[in-house]
């Protein structure tokens, strides 16, 4: 099975594991979004703008960071060469141009992160899925029965440990019954992604350690992990207090 | 769960989670980066020891301290074609600077005899080596020509680019990147 799903998407066709991903997650997103009170032009809208910006500004943003290079092959700018990209920069022109055109349109913000929220699921599914493909990442040496040869020694199956995690995190957040607070629904998906990572990375032996052996994902997990938790906690608060206020001002 | 219960949990949760990071740190060396060879951005490249065109020998950790690009490569494969020429012009640019280029050969899944006239038409400088048992593409976890390594000086893998033809930019970018 593994063997055949790597035949047909080695690298670069892996990269059609994650398009599949996201079509599958928006469809899916659509189907849910008027339980979290978003239409589903304007979560597609959100989408495809966030999309452009992503495509848009991790390569303009290559190329600003690389200009002497691009000054010389202007042309590269439009190369269909995949690389010349700066994922972590199309990150955050997707995030920016998704929230100013929920701002522009007064979409509340926690409302359309829970309404794409099974699309987040869909996609973590399929990124592990690729990962298994393209026999990206590899475990640490292990004797348990279970181990598969990589590198030239037997290995903890990462890839099969993040994808099992990751179907049943898709599994349970699309099981879950819409919260009644905006937000906890995608803080919840959140938190969980953020607690499996935390305790698979254990088994991973390609991570990148800090501090004389602590692993650095694993303290990026436990952060994102504290805040998220933090802040379902604040939101729960928050409409504790105001329904403690509408109560008191009708008794 | 009310809130004194919620916030309990959350504070279990954390704590063995902290917990979780401390028992499971790398105290042993079998991980990670930089430590190990394999074939992927942050690790050692894995060394092999090859002969050229010319019938001289090339053995990767001997070039430890100069940026290295490998390419893995065809003469069937078009892509591979394409992007040469773009390759020899960076050569020429960089060479001096330091950077090796080892164009590797698939050999064993290749027409040899298309390998010379091909170099020659092209007019390639650098050096090309033949996997002939494919001993490279196998370490190399080879799953699409052409493929591409960028290792820096100390040897690590800065960079893996699958597929190509690569553009003169994304070359460009990534052997100023090893060079530093």
């Amino acid at each position: 099975m593994i063997t055949l799903l790597r035949s047909l998407f080695s690298p670069p066709r892996h990269l059609i594991l994650l398009l599949a991903a996201l079509w599958i997650g928006l469809a899916l997103a659509e189907k849910r979004a008027e339980r979290h009170n978003i239409s589903k032009a304007a979560l597609n809208n959100i989408f495809f703008y966030s999309i452009l910006g992503y495509i848009l500004g991790g390569r303009v943003l290559y190329a600003l960071s690389n200009l002497a290079v691009f000054a010389r092959s202007p042309l590269s700018l439009f190369s269909p060469n995949i690389d010349l990209f700066d994922p972590l920069a199309a990150l955050a022109a997707a995030f920016i141009v998704g929230w100013i055109y929920g701002y522009r349109e007064k979409l509340p913000f926690w409302a359309v992160l829970d309404a794409l929220t099974p699309l987040f699921a869909t996609l973590a599914v399929g990124i592990t899925l690729s990962h298994l493909a393209a026999n990206e990442i590899f475990g640490n040496p292990t004797s348990m029965p279970w181990g598969m040869e990589q590198l030239d020694a037997i290995r903890h199956p990462v890839q099969l440990y993040e994808l099992i995690a990751s179907i049943l995190i898709f599994g349970w957040i699309w099981l879950q019954k819409t919260d009644s607070q905006p937000g906890i629904y995608f803080l919840s998906f959140a938190a969980l992604t953020a607690a499996s990572r935390l305790f698979l990375e254990a088994f991973r032996g390609d991570g990148t350690l800090i501090f004389g052996g602590l692993r650095l994902a694993q303290v990026i997990a436990w952060i994102t992990l504290a805040i998220t938790l933090f802040t379902i906690e604040s939101i729960r608060r928050k409409d504790q207090f105001s329904k403690a206020t509408f109560m008191s001002r009708n008794s | 769960m009310n809130l004194p219960q919620r916030r309990i949990a959350y504070i279990i949760i954390l704590t063995l989670g902290l917990v979780w990071i401390f028992v499971s740190a790398d105290g042993s060396g079998v991980s990670t980066s930089g430590k190990i060879s394999a074939p992927q951005q942050g690790f050692l490249a894995p060394d092999f020891e090859l002969k050229t065109l010319e019938g001289e020998t090339v053995r990767l950790s001997d070039l430890r301290g100069q940026a290295v690009l490998i390419n893995l490569w065809a003469t069937w494969c078009p892509p591979c074609r394409a992007e040469m020429q773009s390759i020899e012009e960076v050569y020429q640019e960089y060479k001096d600077q330091g950077l090796i280029i080892l164009a590797v050969n698939m050999t064993n899944q290749d027409d040899y005899s298309a390998v010379m006239p091909f170099v020659k038409a092209q007019g390639l400088t650098f050096p090309i080596l033949l996997d002939e048992k494919g001993e490279v593409g196998r370490s190399y976890q080879l799953q699409s020509l052409p493929s591409s390594y960028f290792i820096r000086r100390d040897g690590i893998i800065h960079e893996v680019v699958i597929g190509g033809p690569m553009a003169e930019a994304l070359l460009r970018t990534r052997i100023e990147n090893i060079l530093k």
